[in-house]
Parts: structure tokens; C-alpha cells; sequence
């Protein structure tokens, strides 16, 4: 059955999917067939995300994300430049959809508001930790500096939103798609927030004189 | 979060470019990028800013590994069925 749909070629793909009648259908059944395909590849090697749910359940969560999908590329049909296999353009919408699927199933019934504080969660005990097990005093001198910095910057120089989005990304690990969903945002505007971060995080350290080799030197240093 | 991965952040701080692209341009060109790494050309040489962007954000990131690890099944022909892949849920 998939061999049989792997055949089509670029030019095939676009003509069957816009033709008419059985032409179509049949193109439509076979690339909702190679997009439940993709949802599942994901599926499988997310499973963790799905600890709540029974194979069943697994199973539709799959069907409809690959039916969400269908509705995508169908709709996105004349972005396809051809710079790719049509089938390899397909699937990164069933990834996309399917890993935004994974990751709510994983997330819901969560509150994602204790992880954006700085005097809770992951951040709060980064900022106790003790920082010099086994190394050299003045390295960790050194080392608690950058991390100052660090801090510093966190808590002063970000907007409240950066420091919101920093908090829950990079120190607690909330995904991308459920910041995104929290802040009613998009991708693009929350990569945006950290990409900011960032800079202001990068000319921060700079300032304080710590170039980017000596720095990073200091941390990787150690087993 | 540890030092191994706070020394991974501080290297992304520090690879922060003025300018980077958004996870709509990564999506719009991360399939082009994994036909020219499975046809084995210097897909980072020939596509920086995304490869800029893969290094920053993890969401695009695991959605590129997964596409070019399935691209790439494909592409040799070992590619899981559809059957083989509902059996192997649970």
C-alpha cells in the first residue's frame, strides 16, 4: 500500500490533489494515509507524552491530528516551491500538529503561572545552589560572577514578559506550544520574547567584561 | 537546571545573533533543508540562518530531527508502515 503511493512523483502530487473525482480522492486518501504515518512516527517515540491515555485513544489522537494536517498541506498546496520531496514538505505538517498534540496531552490540567516567577520553581533553585562543589576557589569566584550576571539581568533588565517566558522555557521546561497557548500568543512572537532575552542576557555579560571564550571556559571546563 | 545545561544556555546566549529568523521561516524552509542533508550537501553552509535558528529553538529542533529522521527512513526504503507503526502503540 505505501509503495504503491510513494511512486507519485512531484508533478503528480500537485495534479492528482488538484484534480477532480477519483484522480483526487485517491491522492487525498494515500497522503492522509502518509500523514496519520508521520503523527504516529512521532507518537512512537513520544509515548511518555501519552501516560494518561489507552492505545485507543492513542490511536484517534493520531487520526485526527492526520486529518488536521490534510486540511494544512491542502490549503498550503501552492507553497510547495518543489525544493523538496513533496512527501518530506507533507510531513512537517503532521510533525508540527502532532507534536503540538503530544505536548498538550502531557501539559493540560498543569498551571504554568508558578513557573514564571522568579522566586519559585527551577529558577529560585538555581539561584540557592551551591556553586562551588570541587573546584578551584578562584574559578568558582569566577563562575558565581557569570551567574550573577546572569541573575542580574533576569530580574532587572528583562521586560516582565521576558522574564515570564525565560523562567518557564529555559528553567522549568514548559514547551514552546503550551507558552504559546498560556499567552493567547504565537511561535513567532514567543521566540521573539527569548531571542530578546538573550541579547539583552549576551550584552549584559559582555559589558561586565566576560568575553564569550573565557566564559565559556570557565564552565565547560569541568567534568 | 545544571551545569551541563547551563553551559549549553550560556553557548546560546553568547551564539545570539542581531537578527534571526522566525519559526515561520524555519517551517517554511526546513523541509528544503532536509532534502539537501539526505542528499548529502552541506545544508548548513548552504542554509546558516535556519541552522541559526534549529540551535536556538527547540520546538522547530525536535520537529526537524523527527522530519529528517523520517525523510531519511524513506529515502532507504526502511520506512515503518502504517500497520507496523499502530501495533507498536502499546
Amino acid at each position: 500500500m505505501f509503495l504503491m503511493t510513494n511512486v507519485r512523483t512531484n508533478a503528480e502530487w500537485l495534479h492528482d490533489l488538484s484534480a477532480s473525482g477519483k484522480l483526487q480522492e485517491t491522492a487525498i486518501a494515500d497522503l492522509r494515509d502518509l500523514l496519520l504515518r508521520a503523527a504516529l512516527y512521532f507518537f512512537n517515540r513520544n509515548l511518555d507524552d501519552f501516560g494518561g491515555l489507552n492505545r485507543d485513544e492513542i490511536l484517534q489522537r493520531a487520526e485526527d491530528c492526520a486529518q488536521d494536517a490534510l486540511i494544512a498541506v491542502m490549503n498550503h498546496l501552492q507553497d510547495f516551491r518543489g525544493d523538496s520531496k513533496f512527501t518530506t514538505w507533507a510531513y512537517k505538517f503532521a510533525i508540527n500538529i502532532a507534536l503540538m498534540a503530544a505536548r498538550r496531552e502531557r501539559w493540560k490540567g498543569v498551571s504554568l503561572d508558578e513557573f514564571s516567577f522568579s522566586n519559585e520553581g527551577a529558577f529560585f533553585e538555581w539561584m540557592l545552589q551551591d556553586k562551588s562543589d570541587g573546584i578551584a576557589p578562584d574559578q568558582s569566584a569566577l563562575q558565581n560572577e557569570v551567574r550573577e550576571t546572569v541573575q542580574d539581568v533576569i530580574e532587572n533588565d528583562l521586560t516582565d514578559k521576558q522574564r515570564r517566558v525565560l523562567l518557564m522555557m529555559v528553567f522549568n521546561d514548559v514547551p514552546m506550544d503550551e507558552v504559546v497557548r498560556h499567552f493567547g500568543a504565537n511561535r513567532n512572537a514567543i521566540y521573539k520574547l527569548l531571542h530578546d532575552a538573550r541579547r539583552k542576557l549576551k550584552s549584559g555579560l559582555q559589558a561586565r567584561g566576560f568575553d564569550v571564550g573565557e566564559t565559556l571556559a570557565l564552565f565547560s571546563s569541568q567534568g | 537546571m545544571n551545569r551541563e545545561r547551563f553551559d549549553v544556555w550560556l553557548r546560546n546566549i553568547y551564539k545570539t545573533q542581531e537578527e534571526e529568523i522566525s519559526c515561520t521561516e524555519c517551517f517554511d524552509l526546513v523541509s528544503h533543508f532536509v532534502e539537501l542533508e539526505i542528499s548529502g550537501e552541506n545544508a548548513v553552509a548552504k542554509m546558516p540562518l535556519l541552522k541559526q535558528h534549529l540551535d536556538q529553538c527547540g520546538a522547530c529542533r525536535e520537529e526537524y530531527q523527527m522530519l529528517l529522521a523520517l525523510a531519511r527512513f524513506e529515502n532507504e526504503g526502511g520506512a515503518p508502515t502504517l500497520d507496523e507503526l499502530k501495533d507498536s502503540i502499546r
